[in-house]
């Protein structure tokens, strides 16, 4: 070893340890740059995550509150019951049409009992206050109980989307100048029966339980049916991806041989797990309506779809948490001579249950959010004013999603509409939120570490 | 004269490069090492041994905050390098590790050439003036770890690609291109073969020339072949340290002839 | 729904079957279970599986099949000249469908009496009125050719439907006779039960397969069909995107491209900075109470659902980018929709994505290779800088290629944020389209599947799916090779 040479004049003057050397701030500070772009970029990310919750919550919560009118509308008999016998299959042939001219005219005498002055003397001034919605209302309350006719009955009345908005500070004065659907008079009114307490915001349930409206009533819009298809369809994929899942990465984890077959579905269940949600959509479209003709914009076939996109995720979880079971376990079982099916239905399942649960929740937090693939079913365009009859129906018949739904009213030109978009958000979000948290429970109590 | 006595004055003659003084080490709750007093001399190879979990690479890695890296990791004591405590406010661990290079126990090479591994150290420590210097130290670094004829002809090609002990003697030649003045090693040897095991220990003899080193290792006869002086670490005690000679051959602790014979490790 | 009805049955059987094959065993063994070679309830089971499993399998192809079988057979019916000059064979079958469905719900709602349903007079009776009176709407008046295949396709459908009940309810009986007779105490219930599972287990890992074939057959075929009509270079080479369901069509894929292309970059250069710089200090520098803080928090964008980032640009970003850059700002920018508005929101949502992938790829460098570095005095930042990246660089190229395959396939952000004009431009504040946003417009409404209009959503499909396939197979590939360098 004659090449083991170091020469000594190269060992530096000896320096102070105490001191930091010159280079060493410079690398310092560098170090302290870089931290703080680590730091910048965490910080970046949360605030990103703030402002989209912040003008979630912002824009959203408004839909929760609706503005609506106290009007005393007087049933005249001489328009809803000519006859006067009360006869229900009479009283049935009077349309929406003829309650209409009634309540305007029981606006404009709440008005004037009010003692409110205002520029508007006719009751067909004040039409545009009220929502479309409301005659269907009052008519249906007369039609269920006939005895109604001939008295002057409070009724609790949608207000229109713009004396809503114009209360909630969307609608302003500046900028009803071209609007056909209020003016600045009508604007004035609602103040002043605001002030009467003839007209007052109150908790929206109608949002939360209602189906969606034609897009000139977004005051009467609500989420409820197409939660009811989201519902269906979760229920399609649970009942479809949680014993496929289970059953596929059974076969895969503890009895497939390990082989090129094996290899190739490995691949593919990872390769799918990627593939974009809209491909899937187009395998729906052609597979389900094209090919097997099932039903347009039914949640079974939306559940369908969002099975086969949810599979990889769920076999993949399944796969580590049976995975995460000690062979030794299965060894016991097999050395008292159970046989290996029942080694691992009846001792290695079991145990990787929480794991299961837990990736199947996730999985199904995912398919209740996508969107994209509901689209080419036909789960948009398509106006979900009645909640589904029965159970078929509820599977069969049309319907949207929430995602669905909130993408439909986001595309709607009225504004009104943007509002029940960021409302149905919050609560799309609070399921997810409390799928996770259910799913975090779960690994948190029963996770288990060998 | 006889030779023992010469290798005592010899050994005396030397200065005290680290000085130890009541070293507490704590992981967490647990008290890793305990009242540790040592003195490490410059240009000798000082071995610590003792049975696995006794705290001697615990030990090695206070020597230039290598623990700094584990958070839970808190040392008390004085540790004083040519006389200036390591654990001052002022000490900047990355300018002490400069003066106080590691090798470790598993060869880790980074994924780079060969040059660029060795290279490595002088570049962040601003060392070479030009790339004619940094050649040179590159050169200097990989002769001083009697590698540098098997990897002069492919001095760009991984690191990573050269056997166990070239690995390990690479990063031997790394650890030296800082020019560092004491030199500790982890095992280094644990990893390897006999054939390259004897390699490294011819090296860490030429080392000693110009470094203190301080070698953790499993094996007494290493430390007997390699070391001149020797402390014996047990459950976290620092139970004896003297000359190599004597401590193999007169032990006066019977913890440590317990462990030489073979009682205990 | 006889089919529904079928299944009960069958079920039933199976029911009734599982006891009584339990009971013959334990005769067989004079109640003795110790004599039997398996338990009792695998005899039961083994009953039970047989006679409703492929009985059950059995429904389920019939009732796939029979419809395809009974409309190519009323098609063939159809004289085609007959037909009106321009009338797909198609829509008249759709109409031959809808009506005959439409009979079916007119007798079962009682609208029509089954004497009445089978000879319509379409002289003397508003056919189209009675099947809107059940629900089922027609576009058009019934012609007499329509409704005669709409008899017939009901008459073939009926049937079916009794073929079908009497060859399923035959299957299960016999079948479990069959089992029946063969259980005694000697049979191996129990490994005949247990290939069944597996059998059922494989075809469950089969669906990967299937759906994988799914997609590529629905893909191909109507794509095939696409470029039957319309020139493969004009849509590979063309750069207008403009089509027009009244024909003459230009449908140049290449401005989708670009839009794709050129969105997907933006929200890399967002995405990848940030998340990058993210997951090295959460690895490397947070400690355990910060990581545990800031981790969980970054990745409640990625559990956020993509139709929450859409409404995200169109409603917040895209304003708020057009009130700095718009007419009141710099004036690059017309409307709020654009590349930057979709390329920024993805970029948001991506974050995540690619800081927990690098987060794991640094965490799977070795920490000796650490420990050299600080052993030489190198402080974090060149530890990471000069160490840690170029050893995970395999693994975060792959983790970015991941990411791009996912920006590439995204749609709802894309379709609310991107704005619907395809155009080729370099400026990022104009609103350009991508394929995905294409596929969802061409694909909605209700368009016919014969018009290129609506078959160039698949071929754009396939495009999309080609592009991500090839990403993710060569990125997977990546990270694999990464981790196995390190295992």
């Amino acid at each position: 070893m004659t090449d083991a040479t170091v020469s000594p004049e190269k060992t530096p003057k000896r320096s102070s340890l105490h001191t930091a050397s010159d280079r060493t701030k410079k690398r310092n500070a560098s170090e302290t740059r870089f931290k703080a772009m680590g730091i910048g970029a965490i910080a970046l990310g949360i605030f990103f995550l703030i402002v989209l919750l912040v003008s979630i919550i912002s824009n959203g919560i408004g839909a929760y509150q609706q503005t609506y009118l106290q009007v005393p509308v007087y049933l005249d008999p001489a328009k809803l019951d000519k006859n006067g016998n009360r006869d229900p299959a009479d009283i049935a042939k009077v349309s929406t049409f003829g309650y209409t001219p009634l309540i305007q005219a029981g606006l404009l005498s709440a008005v004037q009992d009010a003692n409110i002055d205002t520029p508007l003397q006719t009751a067909r001034d004040m039409k545009n206050l009220i929502s479309a919605s409301a005659a269907n209302v009052v008519r249906q309350d007369v039609v269920s109980d006939p005895n109604l006719i001939g008295q002057t009955v409070t009724f609790k009345l949608l207000a229109s989307s713009r004396v809503d908005g114009y209360l909630k500070g969307r609608v302003t004065r500046e900028g009803v100048a071209e609007d056909k659907n209020i003016n600045v008079d009508q604007l004035d009114l609602t103040d002043k029966l605001v002030d009467a307490g003839i007209a007052a915001k109150g908790f929206n349930w109608a949002f939360i339980t209602g189906s969606d409206a034609s897009e000139s009533r977004a005051e009467q819009a609500g989420i409820g049916t197409s939660m009811l298809g989201s519902l269906f369809m979760m229920l399609v994929v649970l009942g479809l991806s949680l014993p496929i899942g289970v059953a596929a990465s059974i076969y895969l984890e503890e009895f497939a041989p390990q082989n090129r077959w094996t290899d190739i579905i490995e691949v593919n269940i990872s390769n799918l797990a990627a593939v974009p949600s809209i491909v899937f959509g187009i395998l729906g479209l052609s597979v389900f309506i094209q090919f097997m003709h099932l039903p347009q914009s039914a949640p079974l076939v939306g559940g369908l779809v969002l099975t086969l996109m949810t599979l990889p995720t769920i076999i993949i979880s399944t796969r580590a948490s049976l995975k995460a079971v000690p062979p030794s376990i299965r060894d016991a079982a097999l050395g008292i001579g159970a046989s290996k099916m029942q080694s691992v239905f009846h001792h290695v399942l079991p145990l990787a249950m929480p794991g299961i649960l837990t990736g199947t929740i996730i999985g199904l937090a995912q398919a209740l959010g996508e969107t994209a693939p509901l689209l080419l079913i036909g789960m948009i365009g398509y106006i979900a004013t009645n909640p589904p009859g029965n159970l078929i129906d509820g599977f069969m018949a049309p319907n949207s999603a929430m995602p669905a739904q909130i993408y439909e009213w986001a595309k709607r030109a009225d504004p009104a509409y943007y509002e029940r978009a960021w409302g149905g958000i919050i609560i799309l979000l609070l399921f997810l939120l409390s799928m996770n948290i259910i799913a975090i429970i779960l690994r948190r109590k029963f996770e288990r570490r060998w | 004269m006889n030779d023992m006595r010469l290798t005592e004055r010899k050994v005396d003659s030397k200065e005290i490069k680290i000085e130890a003084r009541d070293v507490q080490v704590f992981y967490g709750d647990t008290h890793a090492i305990k009242d540790v007093n040592v003195d490490i001399l410059d240009k000798t190879v000082t071995a610590f041994i003792g049975p696995s979990g006794c705290g001697k690479s615990t030990f090695l890695r206070t020597l230039n905050r290598m623990n700094d890296t584990i958070d839970i990791c808190r040392v008390e004591g004085a540790i004083n390098l040519d006389g200036e405590d390591i654990y001052d406010k002022r000490v900047d661990p990355v300018q002490l590790r400069a003066k106080v290079g590691m090798v470790f126990q598993k060869p880790n090479p980074f994924p780079k050439s060969i040059y660029d591994n060795v290279a490595y150290g002088p570049r962040i420590h601003g060392l070479a003036q030009s790339k004619a210097d940094l050649d040179e130290i590159v050169e200097r670094s990989l002769r001083g770890a009697a590698i540098w004829n098997e990897v002069k002809d492919r001095l760009h090609a991984p690191g990573t690609g050269l056997s166990g002990g070239q690995q390990q003697r690479l990063c031997i030649a790394r650890a030296v291109a800082t020019s560092p003045e004491v030199l500790l090693m982890d095992e280094p040897c644990s990893a390897l073969d006999p054939i390259a095991t004897g390699q490294v220990e011819d090296l860490i003899d030429e080392l000693r020339e110009k470094f203190s080193v301080v070698i953790v290792t499993h094996s007494m006869q290493q430390a007997a072949r390699v070391s001149q002086r020797t402390a014996f670490f047990h459950l976290g005690n620092l139970v004896e340290y003297g000359e190599t000679g004597q401590i193999f051959t007169n032990p006066t602790d019977p913890r440590t002839e317990s462990y030489i014979t073979g009682r205990i490790g | 729904m006889p089919a529904l009805w079928l299944a009960v049955i069958v079920l039933a059987l199976a029911g009734i079957g599982y006891f009584i094959g339990r009971a013959r065993a334990l005769k067989s063994a004079d109640g003795d279970i110790r004599l039997l070679h398996s338990l009792p309830s695998y005899y039961g089971s083994n009953v039970a599986m047989l006679t409703a499993v492929p009985a059950l399998l059995v429904l389920i192809v019939w009732t796939i099949v029979q419809p395809l079988v009974v409309n190519m057979h009323v098609a063939g019916l159809i004289p085609v000249s007959e037909l009106d000059e321009g009338v797909n064979l198609n829509l008249v079958m759709s109409d031959v469908r809808r009506v005959a469905e439409g009979l079916q719900a007119a007798v079962a709602q009682g609208a029509l009496s089954v004497q009445a349903a089978a000879n319509i007079d379409l002289g003397a009776v508003d056919l189209r009125a009675i099947l809107g009176s059940v629900g089922v709407a027609l576009g058009s008046d019934v012609t007499m050719v329509t409704l005669d295949a709409a008899q017939q396709y009901r008459g073939a459908t009926a049937t079916g439907q009794i073929a079908m009940t009497v060859v399923v309810l035959m299957v299960a009986l016999g079948l479990m006779g069959y089992t029946l007779s063969k259980t005694n105490k000697e049979l191996r219930a129990r490994n005949i039960v247990e290939r069944g599972v597996k059998i059922a287990l494989i075809s469950a890992a089969m669906i990967a397969i299937l759906t994988t074939i799914g997609i590529i057959f629905s893909l191909v075929f109507n794509t095939i069909e696409f470029f039957r009509m319309y020139s493969f270079s004009d849509f590979f080479f063309g750069t207008t995107w403009a089509p027009s369901f009244g024909g003459g069509s230009a449908l140049g894929v290449l401005p989708l491209l670009w839009g794709t292309l050129y969105i997907s970059l933006i929200a890399l250069a967002v995405a990848v900075p940030i998340g990058l710089f993210a997951a090295v200090y959460l690895s490397e520098y947070a400690s355990r109470p910060v990581r545990a803080f800031a981790k969980p928090l970054l990745e409640i964008l990625a559990g956020i659902p993509t139709i929450v980032y859409g409404l995200f640009a169109l409603l917040t970003v895209g304003p708020l980018l057009q009130r700095v850059f718009g007419d009141g700002g710099l004036g690059w920018m017309d409307a709020a929709s654009s590349v930057m508005t979709a390329g920024l929101v993805m970029g948001i949502m991506l974050i995540p994505f690619v800081s927990s992938l690098s987060d794991d790829i640094i965490n799977s460098v070795p920490q000796t290779m650490r420990d050299g570095s600080y052993g030489l005095g190198a402080t974090r930042s060149e530890t990471i800088r000069q160490v840690i990246l170029p050893a995970a660089l395999p693994g975060i190229v792959g983790a970015i290629l991941l990411a791009a395959s996912r920006a590439i396939g995204e749609t709802m952000i894309v379709v609310l944020g991107a704005g619907a004009a395809a155009r080729l431009s370099l400026n990022p504040f104009e609103a350009m389209t991508t394929v995905t946003a294409k596929i969802v417009s061409q694909l909605t409404g209700d368009a016919d599947f014969a018009s290129p209009e609506a078959l160039v959503a698949f071929s754009l499909g396939m495009t999309l799916f080609v592009i991500t396939l090839g990403l993710n197979i060569f990125a997977l590939y990546i990270v694999r090779k990464y981790r196995e360098q390190y295992e």
